[in-house]
């Protein structure tokens, strides 16, 4: 069985909320790039739990060979801990930062899959914690004319079938569709595990097969973005908040309540 | 650009509208009137009651419907079916749908479908002339990003800072039954076993109090769960007390949690991070409680007690009853 995971190299969020919650997140001459060259590059933490879903079936017993391939810049030292974890083959399909949209990294994932001579299951994070859109999974069945199972807390393959346990508002939803089928990963899968030293090693010599548009018989119209970012800066909030005094907690409490009863917020 | 402008409706809510579609409605009639084209609603499946009217104030020029036995059990493949039905019939400029969990994947599939494009996460929309500009969230909510798109647009906007106003004069909106062909669609997902709908959602509470790591101790949760009972609210959570199991994931709130809009939100002991914010920004009152009175959640509260929630929410519970 042949299993590819999607994975994207973004910003660490938490590096990126911790300059935007001090006031210091830098945006470049463009408007729409964050330049600190300070915030940690990491593979997105949803794709992580993608590929520990995919070496759960090798754990439970299920034959499979783990394909994890990267669209972006230089993705290699996340491809480099996609192997030390376990996956078979890394593939990088180089763009340019920023070149790209949804649309097209979908068309490039497609056009990769399908020069691989396609895939049972393909799995995918949820969504990329940069831009947080988690389009291109649904994109990408669309192109592939394969079902689309989302928000997977548990992934089961049972032949050629696969069951997934979706974490929905309502409560979790057991789904299933047969294969070729993509799923996307969410955080309640729960830990990816952590490579052994001596895997993270071994990886650190490993260099990414290469595919390039020009091999996947891409032209530069075939992704042209549709939907093109053209400005990025920090959300502002309001930031004018009553403060409520008193000497202790209840007086801050009854004065509280007073006001949220005056309002009508509250009976 | 003279193709009508359409919000898209199947997600039935409790009432059969799903929230924030007044929000969604506000802001599609911007562009509607920016571009002079109609402002139309497509209803997919049963139509609920409620819809004619909402449709009438907010400007509506027809109420279409796409009804079929198959599409009682919304299901992505038919949805997606029926909608790219629709779509090739009467070549909207822009789709706009509320998003709701299932809008998450329906939007971009019938995208890829109809060959438009595709933004999530969507708080503001400008016409460009013909074209349109979209402003989303992005890294949680600590950034905006503005999106072009020259083309055909499908968007699944969040309601968070969208206010609902209706039209200055009514319409008489004209309903309108539309017919796809679904003959041939085939549902390639099957469920297995249905979500359980049982007891209220916290996306549906009127009063929300939620806590965060500031409770120090699993054992605290309780407090904010007797304040909720004392407000007839329900309990909330960040994500880092969900992860660490003080309580389930049903009551987490923010970016991979609910998605809440209270009329009162109490963050008892949550810092304020975009994750969490994401999920509660959108209540008409918001209250906070926090040790710190630099912690970033009194940028987003109306009222604010610098205190120590383990204090302050036994007292809080404490006036509500009166004592």
């Amino acid at each position: 069985m042949r299993i590819v995971i999607c994975v994207k190299e973004v910003l660490d969020p938490d590096a990126v909320d911790n300059y935007v919650l001090h006031g210091k997140l830098e945006i470049g001459d463009d408007g729409k790039t964050l330049t600190q060259t300070s915030i940690p590059r990491l593979m997105n933490a949803y794709d992580e739990q993608a590929i520990e879903a995919a070496l759960r079936f090798r754990d439970n017993g299920v034959e499979c060979t783990l394909d994890v391939v990267c669209v972006g810049a230089d993705p290699t030292a996340i491809l480099r801990q996609a192997a030390a974890m376990g996956a078979d083959e890394i593939t990088t399909v180089p763009v340019e930062n920023g070149s790209v949209d949804g649309h097209a990294v979908a068309k490039i994932l497609a056009a990769y899959v399908q020069s691989k001579g396609g895939a049972d299951l393909i799995l995918c994070g949820r969504q990329a914690s940069d831009d947080d859109q988690g389009v291109v999974p649904a994109l990408l069945g669309e192109l592939l004319d394969m079902p689309v199972l989302t928000i997977a807390r548990d992934v089961q393959l049972e032949g050629d079938r696969v069951r997934v346990t979706r974490v929905t508002p309502e409560g979790d939803e057991i789904v299933e569709a047969s294969c070729p089928a993509i799923v996307t990963i969410s955080n309640e899968l729960g830990t990816p595990r952590y490579p052994t030293t001596m895997r993270t090693m071994k990886a650190r010599r490993l260099q990414p097969d290469q595919a390039t548009l020009e091999s996947l018989s891409l032209s530069a119209d075939d992704v042209r973005p549709v939907v093109a970012m053209s400005k990025q800066y920090v959300s502002s909030v309001q930031g004018n908040c009553e403060f409520i005094d008193g000497a202790t907690a209840d007086d801050q409490a009854s004065a509280l309540i007073a006001k949220l009863r005056a309002e009508r917020v509250i009976e | 650009m003279s193709n009508a402008l359409v919000f898209c409706s199947f997600d039935a809510g409790r009432d059969g509208i799903p929230a924030g579609a007044e929000e969604v409605l506000t802001l599609a009639r911007k562009i509607a009137a920016a571009r002079g084209v109609d402002l139309d609603w497509l209803v997919v499946g049963a139509k609920p009651a409620a819809v004619d009217e909402i449709a009438a104030r907010h400007g509506v020029a027809h109420v279409d419907q796409i009804d079929d036995a198959k599409l009682a059990e919304a299901s992505p493949d038919l949805l997606v079916a029926a909608l790219a039905g629709y779509v090739s019939q009467h070549s909207p400029g822009l789709l706009m749908m509320t998003q709701t969990f299932d809008a998450r994947l329906i939007a971009p599939r019938l995208a890829g479908r109809v060959g438009a494009g595709v933004v999530m996460n969507v708080v503001d929309l400008e016409d460009t002339g013909g074209g349109v500009k979209a402003t989303s969230t992005a890294y949680g909510g600590d950034t905006r990003v503005e999106y072009d798109i020259a083309g055909a647009a499908v968007v699944g906007v969040v309601a968070d800072p969208l206010l609902p106003e209706p039209a200055s004069s009514s319409s008489s909106p004209e309903s309108r039954s539309v017919a796809v062909d679904l003959g041939g669609v085939d549902e390639r997902i099957q469920v297995v076993q249905k979500a359980s709908t049982e007891g209220p959602r916290l996306e549906d509470a009127q009063i929300i109090v939620a806590g965060g790591r500031g409770l120090q101790e699993s054992e605290n949760y309780a407090l904010v769960e007797r304040l909720a009972e004392a407000l007839g609210g329900m309990a909330g959570a960040s994500r880092p007390i969900v992860d660490d199991g003080w309580t389930d994931t049903a009551h987490q709130v923010g970016l991979t949690g609910k998605i809440t809009r209270p009329v009162l939100y109490l963050a008892a002991g949550i810092s304020g991070a975009s994750q969490h914010m994401v999920g509660c920004t959108a209540a008409k009152t918001l209250v906070a409680i926090n040790t710190d009175p630099d912690a970033a959640i009194f940028k987003y509260a109306q009222y604010g007690i610098v205190g120590d929630c383990l204090e302050v929410l036994p007292a809080l519970t404490k006036a509500v009853k009166g004592g």
